[in-house]
């Protein structure tokens, strides 16, 4: 068994981008079984289906949901379990970076992201975070840069504390364009196989907010 | 409500750029809240930075001072703005949110498309202060939080930008990660 844990980002592209049916066909192949924690379905449906807006997104994902394609965490680990941990782990994340001359920590992620680290420590199995906002993935993978970029956005210096750091453990990340990736590699996609498609697929996730570079996507098709 | 002084300061200048209407100054009133709101995530400072952006932006459609509610909404706004800086300068600060809110609701007075266009650029104004949280490297969902927006508006605006394309957002080789996704799927 194994875990494939979703933050909302990487659904909501998916979903933009008309491309829920290829989580399905993915599930299909996949050796395991596709994570939401309660805190990413408040984000991709609980919320949406009060905005009108969104209201037919939020119900195609909850129909994900419905036929087990997207799995709730609470059925592997006790929701107050999980809540106990994402607190933690809020906590340990919002306090790595601080301004030195008022000691103010900055608050840098939130439930959502933090409960998908969360049930990555407490499913104690295999695990891979599938996440498209960039702060949470580079806090863990880069945190200098994370630093560095906020001490020039900021025009101030500021502290990381590494202690905190290293009680995180090194997740595992890929983005929704990894994911398509993979679906586009296995002929998932059900549209006609060539590289325009790849193409449009790695962009479409890009430009409804997956924190991929166009350099990276150029790479990712050079990879096939 | 953190940096008092500071938001006090910032709704004078506010009330003097309406007044000669220097919209220019306006909006770069409206980046200087931002770099604070990022370390002190403080809401009364998210909301004058929102409000800043988004009286900018409503003063430079000239268009929307020819329109039927204009006068109205102006003589509230400078109203209310004045009456928030001698209430924060008393240091009430609970008066002083009463009268910033009261700008925002007094859209809902006015009768017609301007009501209409003038709630447009709040809703805009609010998704924008939240890509620039973003910007400065606090997570989507956290900036989405502050400034009660949805994820999903968030999603396209983040999307549209060029903040992926920073070196910095490239935390590891991407046939790494390709082959970490490669891996888990066998």
């Amino acid at each position: 068994m194994k875990y494939l844990i979703f933050d909302a980002g990487p659904i909501i592209s998916l979903t933009m981008n008309g491309m829920l049916s290829v989580l399905e066909k993915l599930k299909q192949v996949f050796q395991g079984e596709f994570i939401i924690t309660p805190q990413v379905k408040n984000e991709i449906i609980d919320r949406p289906m009060k905005i009108k807006k969104y209201k037919l997104e939020a119900i195609q994902v909850k129909s994900l949901i419905d036929k087990g394609i997207l799995k709730m965490s609470t059925k592997i680990v006790p929701q107050q379990k999980l809540d106990k941990e994402t607190k933690k782990i809020i906590q340990t994340m919002n306090n790595v970076l601080s301004e030195p001359s008022t000691n103010e920590k900055i608050n840098l992620i939130h439930e959502g992201e933090a409960s998908c680290l969360a049930f990555s420590n407490l499913c104690g199995v295999d695990n891979l975070i599938v996440i498209d906002e960039r702060s949470t993935r580079i806090m863990i993978e880069n945190p200098k840069a994370l630093e560095d970029m906020m001490e020039r956005k900021l025009h101030t210096p500021l502290e990381l504390n590494n202690n905190l750091l290293n009680q995180l453990k090194q997740y595992k990340f890929i983005r929704s364009a990894e994911l398509l990736f993979i679906a586009y590699k296995k002929g998932l996609v059900g549209l006609k196989q060539d590289k325009n498609l790849l193409d449009a697929l790695l962009y479409g996730v890009k430009f409804k907010g997956a924190a991929i570079s166009s350099t990276e996507i150029e790479d990712m098709k050079k990879l096939i | 409500m953190k940096e008092v002084k500071h938001i006090a300061k910032l709704l004078r200048a506010t009330k003097r750029c309406i007044q000669e209407n220097n919209i220019n100054e306006l909006k770069n009133l409206s980046n200087q809240t931002i770099h604070s709101a990022t370390i002190s995530q403080d809401g009364d400072n998210i909301i004058v930075a929102v409000l800043i952006y988004a009286l900018g932006k409503i003063f430079e459609r000239e268009h929307y001072q020819k329109m039927q509610g204009w006068e109205l909404f102006q003589k509230s706004l400078i109203k209310n703005l004045g009456l928030s800086i001698k209430s924060l300068e008393s240091e009430q600060i609970d008066n002083a949110r009463t009268y910033i809110g009261r700008i925002r609701n007094s859209i809902n007075k006015i009768s017609g498309d301007l009501s209409r266009y003038i709630k447009d650029v709040f809703v805009k104004a609010q998704i924008n202060k939240a890509f620039k949280l973003y910007e400065h490297g606090i997570s989507t969902e956290k900036t989405a939080e502050l400034l009660g927006v949805s994820l999903w508006d968030l999603a396209s605006y983040i999307g549209q930008s060029s903040v992926a394309d920073a070196k910095v957002a490239i935390s590891m080789p991407e046939h790494k990660r390709i082959k970490i996704a490669e891996e888990f799927f066998g």
